[in-house]
């Protein structure tokens, strides 16, 4: 008995050792492929070579180093790893809905590795999403930006430590109804939801000035001085004010979006990117000018009052003016085909390839603010690739593997059909579920017992 | 009626221990109760007197509530009763790491009247560090008599609560003329259930607002510092959760962190790391993958004494397709993994002791041998029930173990404890001896005889969704032959409470369903709840339209029948 | 008052178009009717194959004419050179016109209050003038199924054709009882009912669906006895499927639903059609056997278990149709009715073929309402349900440049297309912000 306890022990052991390893980074070369490199072309028979997770070449004829695993990819298509700007995939909770402002709460602590959703988006090319909060607060919780490296237990490794912070902010329709109309407190209105913002970085102002006397005046002997409260909520709205955080907004209607634009103006704030952004087209030159850019759905509207006025051509007008323009899924099902939803770019505008593709690549990667690391096929770029058979931007193009740092996550020739990383043990007969639930900015406050006028309503985006 | 009349027989049985004080004070017992002596010694029984340790045949002389000696050649004082061993065994008594036996959840208290739900008072958002499980506990509930039973002579209470319960306490399972309190504040009980429809609500909250609680605490704590020290500075605001917090962040008190998933366990750990205090894991439910981890953060563990109930696996047909048998393996493989974690657990060299939160006493073996069927050695099956519980409550030095001047805790079974036919025969709990019956072997359990639940009266509800809970009251009165109520709820459209008539109330056995309609929307929704009554408890469930089910468990209000 | 307050208001009535014409701008491009030939095209007729430099002669609502040589004598020539020519795309299961912005309640109306309803019919609240509907036809879907939901018997579904001002106008010839299946799947991620419970209620339903089957033999072997029977529309409206006026269309979804459906209908006199079908693809040969036609869809959708390849509602239709089931696409869908052709090209990548998917959105859906001869192909003498597109119109870049409905010639122009226009160069710009 003992004996054999020594053996487990020495087998827990060593995997120890590899659990407190660094992520995988993995190593391979892909031959022959049409490389759509996004920032500098389309590469007809061309080769990329990915070494411990870095892109190290990208041209013809590279042979590969020894040990290094080769895949002919003739008469594929290689493209940068898709990422998806909104996403609430492999995430245990997505709203904290009960104050208009949970600047505090952090994504990354309810990071779920095992969800298949995470899989489901590898087999449809994209390598990164950005798990938001919701958007039932005018100011949200702090998003996490995922790397898709499926089959990992521990949620630091599917997070991707190197992105900066983001936040989720929303207006409009979503905050108003829950806090206004569900609780009776401020916002009810457009209006309340700027005075909220308005009020929130004041406070933070305030806040942060505070902190400074104190740290100034308890250098000084005899100072009566004591350290103000401490708020994470003020200091996460500090470190927006200081550029530190990105801010994500859930925003529709025009009005909204230059409101926002101005009180970001007013307080010295230029890290924001408008998500939706359904109206962006009508105050593009504006978000051009002063913003990130936009992040929308290729084609979605009427599913609520403030997206009946929208356009397909939403994603056209914003590139054609200037504004970085990506396309996203808010959604498990169209996160597995934003290729497709990308090429919508060019039935409604007639974008070309490269801008169209973009849209799933550099401009997401910008607005997430890792565009230096991913987002195109680049020598010292990570190794985040999906080769296709088809064109990408084609209907009928369908994905064949994934890498993600140059590991291979997806592979459509030998994966197995059943990814489950976790099964009930009590599971009498699997679940089927018939009308999925999708990832949504408002998964959870719906299905709130109280709200349950909200869930008639069927308001999820 | 059974259940009462059995229950007296068990007292009936008892030999009554003493108490030290009464005995000097009290002179003469009318009941006939008082014990004639505090001295006991079980004789030539098979003794083991700590795990790893094989048994002996030797004395256990126990006086006043301590251990006197353990040997062959004991020389017993004449005042000592003599509880013949030779065909018994003789253990430590079981600590429980983690217990709610004996624990009332306190009533929620009224909101104020400017309640906001996006900013509540501490104590209405579930935290309450200043509360202690002694408060909440109440040592002749039926509960601890059950555990008892099956063995457990010390427990760690816990309150009941919302993401900061409050401090747990260390107390015996002793007489019921004690206050039975061993230790108190030994733990601040916190776990990532947010509070019904108000900040924080979800884990991800719950989670910051930890972090406000805690910073915010040690920076009341300079302040205070501060204004011992230096004059001119303004009064620190100690508000009780402050107050309470104080041992928590200066590492006298452990916080114990509910985590039965391997993602809560993480997340349990991941906050330790950052804020630094000092963590036991408690209610491990799904723990292998992160064994690893636990062994990493050096962090005691309390799993939960239960295993997943084999109503799935046993239900596995064979006559199925291949696509349904690969599903029904994977099953059938996240079973065996599950009852095999306790002896990785062990494998992995991580002393771990159980918490029976949420276990019900009768299951305690049967949990116990099915973890050792699969792989957890008896040693340390025992060490978890003894000498490892008594470590991580910081009190080896008086339990845990058979040793003279150790406490009187001991458990004496029929046969080895972990054999198939073993019955525990006394449990002998601070000197005092509980004696039980010895059955022969169980019948095939007894069916309900069909005679409908006694419903009616007031029910406390509570219902779970995805955001969080809601709850309120339903009532439900005999209406001839039929049942009427009315219950009250959220309304749907805003603020505030509605009512809504109960429709079909049927109860057939243990079984009571009925319906109601709400408004909302302009749309009328029914919606229909139904689960089973056992005894003062509800546990349904509850499914609205086309939107889904929902958890539904309510607990009768016997305060209000009687008011009626 | 009274008196003077309509006198007013009858000056500024007949002032009105005085004022229109000071006012408006430009002409609005209606929907028109006429003989017009397509000239010069590649036509895809689907049933006949394909026609290479090939024209269509449209006249009086219908095809006249599909092949070379036809003669442009009075027609309005519109050339198609280097296009293709398709009929007009089916999509099988929507609730077009029922719904304009689905969180509104009161701009939906597809879900009737009460469990039997099956006199609801869905024509009745179609609206015309829905915007969601321009939006659609210029994607080259010419006509959908808008279908009622919720409940046992939610209503009557009806096949429109998406030009017109009146819903009879817009009718296409096909209605159909719908039935939802009692299922016994959840109905979503936080459907918690235990295994039990769904199987008791799904049985509880499924015997009121029997006694009310059982009701409506009753009525209708009374009533065609001549009896003079009580007013009872729900009954007579289900006596319609026992009469075999109507068909049924059952939604049914979960492998073994579909399976206690084929096992409900067996021996029931009565036509019926399958819509949904999410999982017909573990029971396709039983469905194939059973002749049952199925509406599946949507294709772009996630997979009913998690133990499920990802692809498996892609692969779905494909595996139905291979097994030999008659197969329509469906959206599911309102205001994205216009995606119809990206499902089926999804069907079409993953096992379908771009064939068989494309029957799938114009002839198998003609043939399951029993209208192949007047729509589902490009053939002389069915309806003028036509369109022209620079490629393959699934191909999501392609360019639909023109739509025919029932003949009439459809402006490629609706709101997302007019805001297109108003703001792609917005003046002013970005002065005097």
């Amino acid at each position: 008995m003992k004996k054999f306890n020594y053996f487990l022990a020495v087998l827990l052991g060593l995997s120890i050792t590899y659990a407190s390893a660094q992520t995988k980074k993995g190593s391979v070369l892909i031959k022959n492929a049409t490389v759509i490199t996004v920032t500098n072309g389309t590469l007809e028979n061309s080769d990329v070579l990915v070494q411990d997770g870095i892109i190290k070449q990208v041209g013809q004829n590279i042979s590969a180093p020894s040990g290094i695993e080769t895949i002919d990819a003739t008469g594929k298509y290689l493209m940068p790893g898709i990422i998806d700007a909104h996403s609430h995939v492999a995430l245990d909770v997505v709203n904290e809905a009960t104050s208009p402002i949970v600047a505090e709460v952090r994504m990354r602590d309810v990071v779920n590795p095992f969800e298949v959703g995470i899989y489901r988006a590898l087999a449809g090319g994209v390598t990164i999403s950005h798990a938001m909060h919701g958007s039932a607060n005018v100011v949200g919780g702090q998003n996490v930006t995922l790397k898709h490296r499926w089959g990992s237990e521990d949620p630091a490794d599917i997070i991707m430590q190197d992105a900066p912070r983001t936040i989720k902010f929303a207006l409009g329709e979503n905050p108003t109804r829950v806090h206004g109309r569900g609780r009776g407190i401020q916002p009810r209105t457009r209006m309340g939801v700027e005075a909220i913002l308005r009020n929130g970085f004041n406070e933070a102002l305030q806040y942060k000035k505070a902190w400074e006397d104190y740290n100034s005046a308890s250098s000084e002997k005899g100072n009566t001085m004591v350290a103000p409260e401490y708020d994470e909520r003020l200091q996460t709205l500090v470190d927006i004010l200081d550029g530190k955080i990105i801010i994500h907004c859930h925003s529709y209607r025009a009005d909204e979006i230059y409101m926002l634009i101005n009180v970001a103006r007013d307080f010295g704030i230029t890290k924001l990117v408008f998500q939706h952004t359904n109206e962006g087209f009508k105050v593009a030159p504006e978000i051009a000018e002063y913003t990130m850019g936009a992040s929308v759905f290729a084609d979605w509207w009427a599913y609520k009052f403030e997206v009946y006025y929208s356009t397909a051509f939403n994603a056209a007008i914003l590139q054609k003016n200037g504004a970085i323009t990506s396309i996203n899924s808010d959604s498990a099902e169209l996160i597995r085909h934003l290729y497709h939803e990308a090429a919508k770019t060019q039935r409604y505008g007639g974008l070309t390839d490269d801008e169209a593709l973009a849209m799933i690549t550099m401009n997401p990667a910008k607005q997430l603010g890792i565009s230096d690391k991913v987002g195109s096929i680049e020598v010292g770029k990570q190794g985040d690739l999906v080769i296709f058979e088809g064109h990408p931007l084609s209907v009928y193009a369908i994905p064949q593997k994934t890498f993600v740092d140059g590991v291979k996550y997806f592979d459509i020739e030998t994966d197995e059909d059943d990814q489950r990383l976790r099964v009930s043990p009590t599971e009498m007969v699997e679940p089927i579920y018939m009308t999925q639930e999708d990832h949504r900015c408002m998964q959870g406050v719906e299905l709130n017992f109280s709200d349950i006028s909200q869930t008639l309503f069927n308001t999820n985006y | 009626m059974k259940k009462t009349l059995l229950k007296a027989s068990v007292l009936g049985l008892l030999v009554f221990g003493w108490i030290s004080e009464n005995s000097l004070l009290a002179q003469s017992d009318p009941t006939g109760k008082k014990p004639i002596t505090s001295t006991y010694a079980i004789t030539n029984a098979t003794v083991f007197s700590e795990p790893g340790k094989s048994g002996m045949k030797a004395t256990v002389l126990i006086k006043d509530g301590v251990i006197q000696g353990v040997g062959s050649n004991l020389s017993l004082p004449i005042e000592t009763k003599v509880i013949p061993g030779d065909s018994l065994f003789v253990y430590p008594g079981f600590i429980d790491g983690g217990s709610d036996a004996g624990i009332t959840a306190p009533k929620d208290p009224e909101r104020p009247k400017d309640f906001v739900s996006s900013n509540p008072p501490d104590e209405i958002a579930g935290i309450t560090p200043w509360r202690s499980a002694v408060d909440q506990y109440s040592g002749d509930d039926n509960k601890v008599e059950d555990f008892r039973k099956a063995g457990f002579t010390v427990a760690q209470i816990l309150p009941d609560g919302g993401m900061i319960a409050g401090k747990a306490a260390i107390v015996v399972f002793g007489s019921e003329y004690s206050n039975n309190v061993l230790k108190t504040n030994t733990a601040l009980v916190s776990s990532f259930r947010g509070s019904r429809g108000m900040y924080p609500g979800t884990a991800v909250g719950v989670m910051a607002k930890f972090r406000d609680i805690y910073q915010n605490t040690k920076l009341t704590q300079q302040r205070g510092e501060k204004y011992q020290t230096v004059s001119g500075v303004s009064r620190p605001e100690m508000t009780p959760t402050y107050t309470a917090m104080m041992d928590v962040i200066n590492g006298q008190v452990p916080v114990m962190y509910t985590a039965p998933s391997e993602l809560e366990v993480r997340r349990a750990i991941s906050l330790q790391k950052e804020l630094g205090f000092k963590l036991i894991l408690k209610g491990l439910d799904d723990y292998a993958t992160v064994i690893d981890v636990i062994k990493e953060a050096n962090v005691p563990v309390l799993i939960s004494l239960e295993i997943p109930d084999d109503k799935a696996i046993k239900a596995q047909k064979e006559d199925v397709s291949e696509d349904v048998k690969q599903q029904y393996a994977r099953v059938k493989e996240a079973y065996d993994n599950s009852i095999k974690q306790a002896a990785m657990l062990e494998a992995a060299g991580i002393p771990f002791a159980f918490t029976t939160s949420g276990t019900k006493a009768g299951d305690v073996m049967k949990s116990l041998k099915t973890m050792i069927e699969n792989g957890l050695s008896e040693q340390a099956a025992l060490a978890a029930l003894t000498t490892n519980a008594a470590s991580i409550l910081g009190m080896s030095r008086v339990a845990g173990t058979i040793e003279k001047g150790k406490m009187a805790n001991l458990v004496i079974s029929t046969d080895l404890l972990f054999a198939e036919d073993s019955q525990i025969k006394h449990v002998v709990v601070d000197g005092y001896i509980f004696d039980y019956e010895i059955k022969p072997k169980k019948k095939a359990s007894e069916e309900g005889d069909g005679t409908p639940a006694k419903v009616d009266g007031s029910w406390d509800y509570v219902t779970e969704s995805p955001a969080g809970s809601s709850g309120g009251v339903f009532q439900i009165s005999k209406d001839g032959s039929d049942y009427k109520g009315t219950i009250t709820l959220d309304d749907p459209s805003g603020s505030g409470k509605i009512n809504s008539d109960l429709k079909e109330v049927t109860v057939n056995g243990k079984s009571m369903s009925f319906s109601f309609d709400i408004a909302a929307g302009g749309m009328n929704i029914t919606i229909n709840v139904s689960g089973e009554v056992e005894g003062e408890s509800y546990d349904g469930t509850m499914s609205v339209d086309q939107f889904g089910s929902f958890p539904f468990s309510a607990t009768l209000n016997p305060t209000l029948i009687a008011n009626k | 008052m009274k008196r003077i307050t309509k006198a007013f208001f009858a000056f500024l009535i007949a002032l009105l178009p005085v004022l229109a014409m000071a006012q408006i701008d430009g002409e609005f491009v209606k929907p028109r009717t006429g003989k017009f030939l397509l000239q010069n095209a590649t036509v895809v007729t689907i049933t006949k194959g394909t026609l290479n430099n090939a024209s269509v002669l449209i006249e009086n609502g219908k095809i006249a004419q599909v092949g070379t040589n036809i003669s442009a004598d009075g027609a309005e020539v519109i050339d198609c050179t280097g296009m293709f020519i398709y009929p007009g795309m089916i999509d099988s299961g929507t609730r077009l016109g029922l719904v304009e912005v689905s969180s509104v309640a009161e701009t939906t109306d597809y879900s009737e209050v009460g469990n039997v309803s099956p006199n609801m019919q869905a024509l009745t609240a179609v609206n015309p003038n829905s915007e969601e509907i321009p939006v659609t036809r210029v994607s080259g879907v010419t006509t959908a199924l808008t279908v009622p939901s919720g409940g046992l018997f939610p209503g009557t579904a009806a096949l429109i054709n998406l030009v017109g001002y009146t819903p009879d106008q817009m009718y296409a010839g096909f209605k159909a009882v719908v039935m939802n299946f009692p299922s016994s799947a959840r109905r979503g991620r936080f459907d918690r009912r235990s295994d039990d419970d769904i199987k008791k209620d799904s049985e509880k339903a499924l015997k009121e669906a029997n006694e009310l089957w059982e009701k409506a033999t009753s009525y209708h072997s009374l009533k065609s006895a001549g009896a003079e029977l009580q007013y009872y529309p729900e009954m007579d409206q289900l006596a319609k499927v026992i009469s075999g006026e109507l068909p049924m269309m059952i939604e049914v979804n979960a492998a073994a639903d579909i399976q206690n459906a084929l096992e409900w209908i067996e021996g029931k006199d009565a036509k019926f059609i399958f819509s949904g079908v999410a999982e017909g693809w573990r029971v396709a040969d039983e469905i194939a056997e059973a002749g049952i036609p199925v509406l599946a869809g949507p294709v772009q959708e996630l997979p009913t278990r998690d133990s499920d390849r990802y692809d498996a509602a892609y692969t779905n239709p494909g595996k139905m149709a291979k097994a030999g089931v008659k197969v329509a696409i469906r959206t599911d869908e309102e205001e994205n009715v216009r995606n119809l052709p990206f499902h089926a090209a999804f069907a079409a990548a993953y096992g379908m073929g771009k064939e068989e998917a494309w029957k799938a959105v114009t002839i198998n859906p003609a043939e399951i309402f029993g209208l192949s001869d007047m729509y589902g192909s490009v053939e002389a003498g069915k309806i003028a349900n036509l369109i022209v597109a620079t490629e393959d119109p699934f191909e999501t870049r392609a360019q639909i440049m023109h739509v025919f409905i029932n003949g009439y010639r459809i402006p490629l122009s609706n709101r997302h297309i007019r805001l297109y226009q108003e703001f792609l160069d917005r003046s002013p710009g970005l002065e005097s912000n």
